[in-house]
Parts: structure tokens; C-alpha cells; sequence
């Protein structure tokens, strides 16, 4: 078959920003159509495309459309304000009908027909019995057309597609990951950029913003793998590599130092501080006399509102590729707004706007002003510099750091109901400190200067829907304090909350029914409609509230809000309007607020997509209750907290109410935004529930569960108790006593002697069977574990060993004749070994565990020598001891060493089995076991009156081995083997740190030794019941909501058998149960990284996530959940 | 230089210099497999599930050394790999319309994949409860919980015949 003539039909319009063609249709018969927009993830990529198929009648398949290129598609603004298909879709409906029209055109030539005559369906012309597809009545012609704005669209009656629900277009390819987000872009040649940022995260405005950076030291990364440029310019520093992890550890290594920036103003409270700001008031409202009509009201309220800041929060932090090419630079982008991006990157490098190209692909969701325009900065920069592709993926912590953020607002609402019992007179003001997020690298490189400045976008719904005749309605404009701009219902949404709590007030003043109260003062009948159908098809249940429905410590209430979203400059333009009806159950002893139903009526005219809009509906409430009830932005003296999802958590399926929805019918409007209007009643909706349950007015959002504790025990006038802890003794109280007991005699001690160096026998002489031997001794004791620096040569020493008396180095137990053990004679070798006397006649310091090596008889003393002998010799001088007085006199550890140790070897005992006595030797000598599990006494040595008690050792708990407490535990004969095997006692201890590479050493070791350690381990539990394995309700607060949010996943997940999860139950953790929070703590902190040999887990480090305060609010959150018949420490 | 060798969604593979790479890292970066996402790397958010011999796996805190010798399936590797016929759980997605944005979608199909192998009926609350610990911030919650359950329903169809 002959490929079709090309041919082509296009529907053109001359713009400011050039020829735009937003519609062609090719001889294939498909149709590209282009719009300004961008999907941010609600699917209007389908929606236009059902548009574009109504008016031409074909397949929805057949659509291709383009959306936010700044090549191809006209700017029609960033996609804000819901205003994708209520406003710029409008060109691409013409266009289509225009083209459906031309195709008629043309059909009615082909056929010789009146045009009149000619219908279309399907893809295809007909008239009478004949048809043509669009494909081939195109073929061979070239029609260019320009867009008609007069064209008749179709009537929405006889709508086929329009209207229907459709599936997502995008959804199979993101299903098979076949899908190209921006993250997923790789062109070739394309390197990796990772940007530093300053200290002054997520701020604007201020003099020290582009001029805080000190210096660049490139040496401190020089030669590292994969480095390709640094780039540095005012303060944007970012560095380019081959990988995108070498660009990563080369700017983590990379030095730089920054002036510190000035803390920011106190942000609590929060409401002070955003009055505080200069702000310019702009009267947008003033109907009547409102102070006179105040004055006549028989009563009045004055009310304070108060919204957070918040995290627009994308699942995936921003990413973006940039292209250079010689100056005409190609940027591939998430943006939200990729003409004004387009703009915003010529001023950064100097170029005009159509020198630059701006390519849109989908990004995470994206409700607002995120870090995707700023990360195409960062590219660009970096392209620039190196004259590739560049692509910049930010971290989790730079998106939640510099996002600008969803701003605070404040609102004060003043008002009253007159004479009549008719609201009378309402005054509003509104502060809302916010701009449009200038682009980040713009503001650090110094090209726009970091001047505070507005945007005056705090006036979304800032008039209340409701007849007053006396109003005056005020929105202060003022700069960002942090970066910030708009989120998802703008400042439609805390307008809102203020406006809808205040009317539930009055209503509850008047003695109303808060749903017949806003009827009485709604005028428009398209409004009082939906209002008054979403409350009957709810099942609204009026009365004067609050009702105050209890069940036990459980309290009911349903609440009501409603709103139209207004969008664009004052007075602006109406989306769809909302309203809801919500019901909420209060535990009123932990305060917590459990949305249970969510019922949205919604008016936006023509319904495009049932299931999109049902969808997005979904969105707004489950978001938006997540934003009401927990999300808040907090503040240091610097900077956001948040990192991550720790610190800033969001919704989980847990939390999601069951949603309905009411779509009202009208086909005959036209089509109303929907993006954001379902979310804008939803704080008020909430607020008005808790009240009519409890009788509490919530005021400040987040309605938190600790707020309302609070306010539940102010309302009962008894704060709940908070029982004051003891204070926990110090430990180490010996030192002192040690001093004096050791220093009195430490003189008249003789030295010990040295023996000569002599070199050491070569490996050569040593039989396979002693080195096997020795290397199987060599791992039970673990020499490399302690003897090997962190990415130290293995077995090399250095390695800081902290004890209560100062830090030791451990030695170079390799062959190196000047550094390690190369001229250490057999004799050096044991008598370190067994007195912890060193070759040189110095005493070494008991944390080498001399102790218990005395016990390693001679055939596994020699064997060990022998295989140390053959290791890999590495010259690594040993660090000197630093030791606290007086034990940084080595003589006097010979005092020590005549009152602690003895160095005879075990006798069998002939009434236990030969396993037990095995094990028992390998335990107490070469295992060294006692050296961390037993308690050691003031003066630093084991006690055998405790012996495997479980100690503290450094900061980590080595816990119980012997006695009830091992019992409650659960181990035994197998449990112990399973442990010293691979690491992990089902169900009672997975090893971490030390113990972990101690278990990877005994790999070393036979599995029947190992049996044999077990039995002797075994043997030393008493029997005792097993631990309570109860979790306490620790009251609900930021820390558990961490604990949630950072740590339950891998904890407690809701899907057991995770890969990643952690192996035992933290009601077993013995670190969590240790006497100090120290190893829980260094756990949290550093994370774990365990051994690869092993089966075990690995666990990421918070210690740059989380600061010391935090982690300590976890730790002790952790011993209360998981450990209550524990007493808390300290 | 130390290789990591093994099967990715049916087929054996190999990769070098990966010793302290994530399995993340790994599949997108080294094998330029997108269906895993980046979300947080900590593990909190799921979007970079993928399976490890049938188990879940956040490898975004798995050392890729971790899969040696192992099976790793991927969103790629779901559905059927001759006739490209979708995985239930990939079609229920499609019934339910459980995406938005789609950036979490991976860590949803991947942890309904897992709890489905396990429990092939489960109840809405246990859906819920599987998916935990994954995070969506469209809200889409909803959709997807419909989702598992025609996953369910066309795995207990396809179980019949």
C-alpha cells in the first residue's frame, strides 16, 4: 500500500509571543492540538484532548496534546487558578470546530454536496451513503487557517464524549514505566549536577541573599572521581560529574564557606510576626457605613484566624536537564509556568526570551509555586558552564528546605447581627505574605536583586458570599518573610476558614442552624442551590450547635462550609463553587480528630470528565484535610526545620475519610475550573465540626491533636498531669576513687622489660592446618573489628576506642617490621596476648581484652601468630592514647592487672558436655564476649559477680546474655546459634554496629563451635517470663508523628516482610532497653550499615535530618511506646 | 573491579562499580530503568519500591550488593514479557483510574503486587493498611484503594479459568 500524501490543516493565531498553531490535523487523520497549560498531575491533558475530539468528532486516540512547549504552544500564563479549561481551552474549542467546519468544507467539494449536508463522526466525513476519513480527504492539500473566534462550537446536548467518563491518557505508560517524567529524560553526553546551596534555605529577600558566600576551596575535591567542573557565581555553587552520585559526595566533600545569615524574625507567634511586617492595605469592600452599622448591631464578634505555612510537598523533588547548544539553549522542565520560566532563565544568562527554548514534561504533582522553575536555573547555569547537557535532580532536603512555600495568613473578622437578627456588618482584613517565587537562581547569582516585594494575590474570595449591608474588607499586601507563594486554593483558603468559621459563629450567636443561617443571607439562587442540595443530599442534621454528641471519650459533630473560589486580580474570576459536609469523631483524651466523612456538592457548570473532576475533588479533600489537621511549616532561627517527610508529614491511607460527591448538572453553563475549588471550604468544614462536637472553636490551624487537648483541658479546667520524672545519677562515680587508689602505689612499680626485636618466622614455615586454625581464632575474636580504622587498611589499627578513661588506639597487627608485629618475637607476642605487657615492656590498657586472652591455649596462641603473620603488611603508625589522669600513666595498669587479672587457663569442667566446655573456651577466651557484655566496677575492670549483666560500652548497650533478664528475652541453645551465625535471632535480636561485624567475623569460625558457644551461652539464662512486648498509647504529638512519618515504615509497616524492613519488633529492641538512651540515640543518628556477608538490614542515618533535641524527643518516645514497663530515662 | 550479578525481571544482568550505589541508583542510573522513582531516599515514601525475590523493598536504602544473586522485579518487568499483556494488578490500576500524577503510582502497584501474592482478597482495610506507608500527596488515596480491588477481582477471574 503507497504511503498517503502528506497534507496538512492547521488553525493558526498571530500572538504577541508569534505564529502559534493550536490545532493541526495531518493526513494520517490525527490531531496534534497545542495549549499553554501544563498537566500538573489532574490529568487536563485528557480533558482537552475529550474537548478537542468533541468538536471534531473522532476518536479520543487520535488527539496528540502538546502542552506548555514555549516553541509551539501560545502563552496563556502559568497554569494557576483552575483556570485551564474555563479559560485557556477556550481557543482550542474554537480552533477544533473551526477545523470540524473546514473538514465539512472540504468534504462537501469531494462530494458535491450542499455543506450543510455533510456530518461528521467517528473521525470521518458522511453525506448520505458515503464517508471519507479526515486522514485521506486531507491528503495532498495544505490548509492554513486562522483562528476564528466567531465560529459556531456545538451545542453541549449533543455532546458524546464531553461529559463521559474517561480514562487518564497518560495512565498505561506510567503503569509500565514506560513513562518519560522529567526525571526519567537522558540525552546523550548528559552529565550530572548537584548544586550547594547557602545556609539562608528557603529565603528571598535581605542583603545577605547572593552575597553570603566566602570561598570555594576546589582543592578540597580535587582528583576525586567523575569531577568535571565546578561552578560557582554569587552564591550559586554547583558542581558538575559524570554520575549522578559522584556530583553528589564531590559537593558533599566539597569546602565552602558561607557568612551566616541573620536569624529570621521570631515566627511565634506567628500572627504577631506577620502584623509585624510592613503591609499596604488595599480596601476592596466597602459597601455601606461599617463602622455605623457595627455600632447598631445587637451583637458583635471580633475573631483572630490564623493559617499556617505549609509544604506544597511533590512526592518527587524537582528535577530539570538543560541543553546549552551554543547559546540557543534547549531547557526540558516540570514547570508549572514554562513561558514565564522562559523569561526568568534569558535574564539569567543573558539571552532573550525566544533564544530560548522551554520543553514541558510532567513532573510529581504539583499544587503550586514548587523548586521546578528553580532547578532549570541550576541547569542552565551548569550547561552553560560546560557545554553539555546538564541534568540537576534535587535532593528531598533542598525541595523541602527552598520550596517557597504555601503562605501563612492571617485574618481578623469583625461583625454583628443587627436589630433585625440579619448580619448586619462584617469587616475583614486579611494579611497574606506572599510573591510569585522568584526564580532561586536569579536571587543567588545577584541578577534580580533580593528586594522584599508582593504580590497582591490576598484577595482570592476575600468577599464573603452573604448579603451585608455594612462591609469593609481590607487585604494588607505585604512581602514574603519566607519564600512563599501560592498553593493549592491560594488565599481562597484561609479567606475561607475565616469567613465560614466567623458566619458559624454568628449563626450560633442568632441561635441558628448554621445551614438555614447562610440561606437566609444568600441572594444569589445558583449559590443557595448548592447550598441547600448538598445539605439535604448529606443529610444535613440542623440545629443550633453545638450538639455535643458523645459516646464514651469519643465526640460526634458534623460541620458545614461553603465557598466559591475566586481567582485573578481583584474582583477576579468564579471557578466552580463547593460545599461540604463534614463529620468528625474527637477522642477527647488524646485530643485527636479522625475526619470520618466528607460529603462535596459542587457546582462547575459543564462537567468535561466525570471521573477527573470527581478525582480531583478526592484530591482537595484528602489534601486539604492533611493541611487542616497536621501539616505546619516551623521554623529555627535561620530556616525551615523540615527535611523531609519526617518533620513535615503529610496524609496516609489511614487518615482518608470516606468521600462523596455531588456533581450538579449543567450542561448549558459554561465549564468551571475545578482544581482547587473542593478544597477551599475544607478548614472551616472541619473547624465547624470539632465545635459542634466539643464546643471548642479552633481559630489556628492545624488543628493538632495537642491543640485540642490543650483546649479540651482548659474547657474542664484540669490540665492533664504530667508526673515529674527522677533525675537519673551519674554514672562513673569511681574515677576519682581509681585516681587515689592507683596513683599512691603507681611509683614504686617496677617497669616491665622489653624484648628485643627479632624478625618474625616467614609465613612459609607455618603448616595450611595452623593457618587455618589461626585464622578461624582470628575471626572468633574479631582482631580486625577493633584493629582496623574506619576506611582504614584492614587489621592496620587506629582505631579510637573511647573508654570512661579516654581514648585509645587500637595497634597494626600486620607484619610491617617497624609499625605492626613484623619483629615481634612468638614471646612479645604472648605475653601481650596474656599479660598486656607490649613488646616494649609498656602495660597496654585493659580495653585490649588481655584478660580473656589469657585463656587461648597454646596451640590456638601460636596458630593466631602464625596467621597474623601472613596478613598483608601495612605501615600505620598507632595513634598515642589520650587518657584522663591518672591513667595516662601506664605503670600504674600494673596495679590493676595484679588486682583484676588472672591469667590461668580454664580446667575443663568434666560434668558438663565436651560442647559446653568448647564453648565455654571459645565465650571466655579468644570470643572475648565478657569484654562488652559484662558490667565492668569503678575501676574499669570486668564483674564477675555480674558477669554478661549487659553493659554500656561507650555509647552502645551491649545487653544481658545471662540470667532472668536474657531469659524474658527468649534465648537459648538456637537462638543463640541462629544469632552468632547470621546475625539474627528470629523474633529476639538482630545485630547492629560492632555486634554486627563481630557476627561476620565468626563466619570465620565452624558451625559447630558456634553450636558449641550457643550451649554455653544457653546454659548461663535462667528461665523468667518473657518480656511484656507491650506498647504503651503514648499521647499523640510531633514526635510521634515522626515516629510515623520517618520510622514506622521500616518499624512497623503496614505490609509485613518488607526486604527493608526491620527484622525484630522495637518492643524487643535491647537498645531501647538499655539504662541510657545512648544507643538508641547513636543508632538514630548514624544509622546502620551492616556487614554484607550477613542477612541483615541496613538502616539510613538521620543525623543530618533530624537535630540533637529531636532525636533525644525519639528516643524517649520510643522507651515510653515500646518499653513501658520500663521507668524513663533520666 | 568487584561485579554485582543478578536477574532483573526475568533476565540474568550484571554491573560493575556499584558497591556503594542503592539498588535505586543502580536500576535508574546504571540500568536506565524508570519504574522505581527517587521520593525521599530514607525509605519514607515508597515511590522506589521494587520486589526482592517476591518481598518488597524500598531501594532507595538498599544497597544494590544486597540483590547479588537474587530476583529483582521492577514495574517493567509486570507485565507478561512476550505478549506485553499487562499485569492484573497493572490492569486494576487502569479499571480504578488510581493515578494523578503518577509519581507515587510505582510504589503503589509494587506493595498491592506483594499484598496480593500474599493475601488475594483482601479487605479494604487491609489494602489500607498495605499501603501505609506509601505516600501520595494528590490525594488519589481512593482510587487506588478501588484499584487493589479490581486487581483482586481480575486475579481471582483469571484464577477460575
Amino acid at each position: 500500500m503507497s504511503e498517503p500524501l502528506p497534507g496538512l490543516l492547521s488553525i493558526f493565531d498571530d500572538r504577541p509571543e508569534g505564529r502559534i498553531s493550536f490545532l493541526q490535523i495531518d493526513e494520517t487523520g490525527r490531531v496534534t492540538a497545542r495549549n499553554g497549560h501544563v498537566d500538573l498531575g489532574t490529568g487536563i491533558e485528557t480533558a482537552l484532548a475529550q474537548i478537542v475530539a468533541e468538536e471534531l468528532d473522532l476518536p479520543l486516540s487520535d488527539v496528540r496534546i502538546v502542552l506548555g512547549d514555549t516553541a509551539s504552544t501560545p502563552n496563556q500564563g502559568p497554569t494557576i487558578a483552575s483556570e485551564t479549561i474555563q479559560v485557556a481551552a477556550h481557543p482550542l474549542r474554537l480552533a477544533a470546530a473551526q477545523a470540524r467546519q473546514a473538514l465539512a468544507g472540504l468534504a462537501a467539494r469531494q462530494f458535491n454536496a450542499p455543506a450543510a449536508e455533510i456530518t461528521t463522526e467517528g473521525g470521518a466525513v458522511h453525506w448520505r451513503d458515503a464517508s471519507i476519513h479526515y486522514g485521506p480527504l486531507i491528503a495532498g492539500t495544505q490548509l492554513t487557517m486562522r483562528l476564528d473566534l466567531e465560529v459556531p462550537v456545538k451545542d453541549p446536548a449533543d455532546y458524546r464524549i464531553v461529559g463521559r467518563p474517561m480514562g487518564r491518557v497518560d495512565l498505561p505508560a506510567k503503569l509500565t514505566g514506560a513513562f518519560t517524567y522529567i526525571h526519567d529524560l537522558r540525552l546523550d553526553g548528559m552529565l550530572h549536577g548537584h548544586v550547594l546551596r547557602p545556609p539562608y534555605a528557603g529565603r528571598d529577600s535581605g542583603d545577605f541573599v547572593g552575597r553570603s558566600l566566602i570561598g570555594v576551596d576546589r582543592a578540597s575535591v580535587q582528583g576525586m572521581p567523575g569531577l568535571v567542573d565546578i561552578v560557582v557565581e554569587g552564591d550559586f555553587v554547583g558542581v558538575v560529574a559524570e554520575t549522578p552520585q559522584q556530583a553528589q559526595a564531590i559537593a558533599e566533600a566539597l569546602r565552602v564557606d558561607w557568612r551566616m545569615p541573620p536569624p529570621l524574625p521570631p515566627m511565634e507567634p506567628l500572627a504577631q510576626t506577620i502584623k509585624d511586617q510592613p503591609s499596604t492595605p488595599r480596601l476592596l469592600d466597602s459597601t455601606g457605613d461599617f463602622p455605623r452599622g457595627l455600632a447598631e448591631c445587637h451583637s458583635t464578634l471580633a475573631r483572630t484566624y490564623l493559617w499556617p505555612f505549609h509544604e506544597h510537598g511533590s512526592i518527587g523533588p524537582s528535577c530539570g536537564v538543560a541543553d546549552w547548544q551554543d547559546g540557543a539553549p534547549v531547557v526540558w522542565s516540570g514547570t508549572q509556568n514554562p513561558h514565564m520560566l522562559q523569561g526568568d532563565l534569558a535574564l539569567l544568562v543573558g539571552l532573550a526570551p525566544e533564544q530560548l527554548e522551554v520543553r514541558r514534561l510532567q513532573a510529581a504533582g504539583c499544587y503550586g509555586r514548587n523548586c521546578a522553575d528553580d532547578v532549570c536555573g541550576d541547569a542552565l547555569l551548569l550547561s552553560r558552564a560546560v557545554r553539555r547537557p546538564v541534568r540537576v535532580q534535587l535532593t528531598r532536603a533542598q525541595e523541602h528546605l527552598w520550596e517557597p512555600k504555601g503562605a501563612a495568613q492571617l485574618m481578623e473578622v469583625q461583625g454583628g447581627i443587627g436589630l433585625s437578627g440579619d448580619l448586619h456588618a462584617y469587616g475583614f482584613d486579611s494579611w497574606y505574605p506572599s510573591n510569585r517565587g522568584p526564580n532561586l537562581a536569579l536571587l543567588l547569582t545577584g541578577r534580580i536583586s533580593p528586594e522584599p516585594h508582593h504580590a497582591m494575590m490576598g484577595d482570592r474570595t476575600i468577599v464573603p458570599p452573604y448579603r451585608v449591608p455594612h462591609k469593609r474588607i481590607t487585604c494588607h499586601d505585604l512581602a514574603p518573610i519566607v519564600r512563599a507563594a501560592w498553593m493549592r486554593g491560594v488565599s481562597a483558603l484561609p479567606n475561607t476558614f475565616a469567613h465560614e468559621s466567623f458566619i458559624d459563629e454568628l449563626a450560633h450567636e442568632a441561635g441558628e442552624d448554621p445551614v438555614a443561617f447562610r440561606l437566609r443571607h444568600l441572594d444569589d439562587p445558583r449559590q443557595a442551590d448548592l447550598v441547600r442540595r448538598t445539605a439535604d443530599e448529606a443529610g444535613w442534621q440542623s440545629g443550633r450547635g453545638p450538639r455535643l454528641r458523645r459516646q464514651g471519650r469519643m465526640a460526634y459533630g458534623q460541620g458545614f462550609a461553603y465557598a466559591t473560589y475566586v481567582h485573578g486580580a481583584f474582583p477576579g474570576t468564579a471557578a466552580a463553587s463547593a460545599a461540604w459536609v463534614c463529620d468528625v469523631a474527637v477522642d477527647t483524651e488524646t485530643g485527636e480528630v479522625t475526619l470520618t466523612r466528607v460529603f462535596v456538592g459542587q457546582d462547575q457548570g459543564l462537567v468535561i470528565n466525570p471521573d477527573g473532576v470527581r478525582a480531583q475533588i478526592h484530591g482537595n479533600v484528602i489534601q486539604t484535610a492533611s493541611r487542616t489537621l497536621t501539616e505546619e511549616v516551623t521554623f529555627d532561627a535561620i530556616a525551615p526545620v523540615a527535611k523531609s517527610w519526617a518533620s513535615y508529614p503529610i496524609q496516609s491511607f489511614a487518615q482518608v475519610p470516606e468521600i462523596r460527591t455531588m456533581l450538579v448538572e449543567r450542561p448549558g453553563d459554561p465549564a468551571l475550573g475545578v482544581g482547587e475549588s473542593a478544597a477551599v471550604p475544607a478548614a472551616a468544614a472541619i473547624a465547624n465540626a470539632i465545635f459542634d462536637a466539643t464546643g471548642i472553636r479552633l481559630r489556628e490551624a492545624p488543628f493538632t491533636p495537642e491543640k485540642l487537648r490543650a483546649a479540651l483541658a482548659a474547657n474542664v479546667a484540669a490540665a492533664l498531669p504530667a508526673p515529674p520524672r527522677p533525675v537519673r545519677k551519674r554514672r562513673w562515680r569511681g574515677i576519682a576513687a581509681l585516681g587515689g587508689a592507683l596513683t599512691a602505689g603507681a611509683l614504686a612499680l617496677p617497669l616491665h622489660s622489653a624484648i628485643p626485636l627479632s624478625r618474625a618466622p616467614s609465613p612459609s614455615q607455618f603448616t595450611s592446618e595452623t593457618l587455618a586454625r589461626g585464622a578461624e581464632v582470628f575471626g572468633a575474636a574479631n582482631c580486625a573489628g577493633c584493629h582496623t580504622a574506619q576506611s582504614g587498611a584492614p587489621s592496620a589499627g587506629g582505631r579510637p576506642m573511647e573508654t570512661p578513661f579516654g581514648t585509645v588506639y587500637s595497634t597494626n597487627l600486620t607484619p610491617d617490621p617497624q609499625t605492626g608485629l613484623g619483629q615481634w618475637s612468638y614471646a612479645a607476642f604472648e605475653r601481650a596476648m596474656r599479660h598486656g605487657i607490649s613488646r616494649d615492656g609498656k602495660n597496654l590498657y585493659p580495653a585490649f581484652p588481655y584478660t580473656n586472652f589469657a585463656r587461648i591455649d597454646d596451640g590456638d596462641m601460636q596458630a593466631l601468630y602464625a596467621y597474623l603473620q601472613t596478613l598483608p603488611p601495612v605501615r600505620a603508625e598507632t595513634p598515642r592514647a589520650a587518657m584522663l589522669t591518672p591513667v595516662n600513666l601506664r605503670p600504674v595498669n600494673a596495679v590493676w592487672n595484679a588486682m583484676f587479672h588472672d591469667p590461668a587457663p580454664l580446667t575443663p569442667d568434666p560434668a558438663q558436655s565436651e560442647a559446653w566446655n568448647r564453648g565455654r573456651y571459645l565465650v571466655k577466651a579468644a570470643g572475648h564476649c565478657s569484654a562488652c557484655h559484662t558490667p565492668r566496677n569503678a575501676l574499669g575492670a570486668e564483674d564477675a559477680s555480674r558477669a554478661f549483666a549487659g553493659a554500656m560500652v561507650g555509647t552502645d548497650w551491649a545487653p544481658p546474655l545471662a540470667g532472668p533478664e536474657a531469659g524474658a528475652r527468649g534465648w537459648d541453645q538456637p537462638a543463640f546459634a541462629a544469632y552468632l551465625r547470621d546475625g539474627h535471632a528470629p523474633g529476639i535480636a538482630s545485630a547492629s554496629g560492632k555486634m554486627a561485624e563481630i557476627v561476620a567475623s565468626l563466619g570465620a569460625v565452624p558451625d559447630a563451635d558456634i553450636q558449641a558457644m550457643a550451649t554455653y551461652l544457653a546454659s548461663q539464662v535462667t528461665d523468667a517470663p518473657p518480656l511484656p512486648r507491650i506498647e504503651a498509647e503514648v499521647p499523640p504529638g510531633p514526635t510521634s508523628r515522626l515516629f510515623e512519618a520517618a520510622c514506622a515504615s521500616c518499624h512497623l509497616p503496614g505490609l509485613s516482610g518488607a526486604e527493608t524492613a526491620a527484622q525484630v519488633p522495637l518492643t524487643m529492641s535491647s537498645a531501647i532497653r538499655a539504662p541510657q538512651p545512648d544507643a538508641v540515640i547513636g543508632v538514630i543518628r548514624d544509622g546502620i550499615e551492616a556487614p554484607l556477608s550477613l542477612p541483615l538490614r541496613d538502616m539510613p542515618a538521620f543525623g543530618a535530618e533530624l537535630d540533637q533535641a529531636r532525636i533525644a524527643e525519639l528516643a524517649n518516645y520510643l522507651r515510653a511506646r515500646f518499653a513501658p514497663d520500663l521507668e524513663a530515662w533520666r | 573491579m568487584e561485579r554485582l550479578d543478578f536477574t532483573l525481571n526475568g533476565k540474568a544482568v550484571a554491573v560493575t562499580g556499584a558497591a556503594r550505589l542503592t539498588l535505586l541508583d543502580v536500576l535508574r542510573d546504571r540500568l536506565e530503568l524508570n519504574g522505581a522513582k527517587y521520593g525521599c531516599g530514607l525509605g519514607q515514601c515508597g515511590a522506589c519500591t521494587v520486589l526482592v525475590d517476591g518481598a518488597p523493598a524500598r531501594s532507595c536504602v538498599m544497597r544494590a550488593a544486597r540483590v547479588q544473586g537474587r530476583a529483582v522485579t521492577t514495574l517493567e518487568g509486570l507485565a507478561a514479557p512476550d505478549s506485553g499483556t499487562l499485569h492484573p494488578v497493572q490492569q486494576g490500576f487502569i479499571d480504578g483510574q488510581g493515578a494523578q500524577c503518577g509519581y507515587c503510582l510505582n510504589g503503589m502497584v509494587m506493595t498491592a503486587v506483594a499484598l496480593l501474592a500474599r493475601n488475594p482478597d483482601p479487605t479494604e482495610a487491609e489494602i489500607r493498611q498495605a499501603l501505609r506507608d506509601n505516600l501520595c500527596r494528590c490525594g488519589t488515596h481512593l482510587e487506588i484503594v478501588a484499584s487493589v480491588r479490581h486487581a483482586a477481582r481480575r486475579m481471582a477471574e483469571a484464577a477460575d479459568v
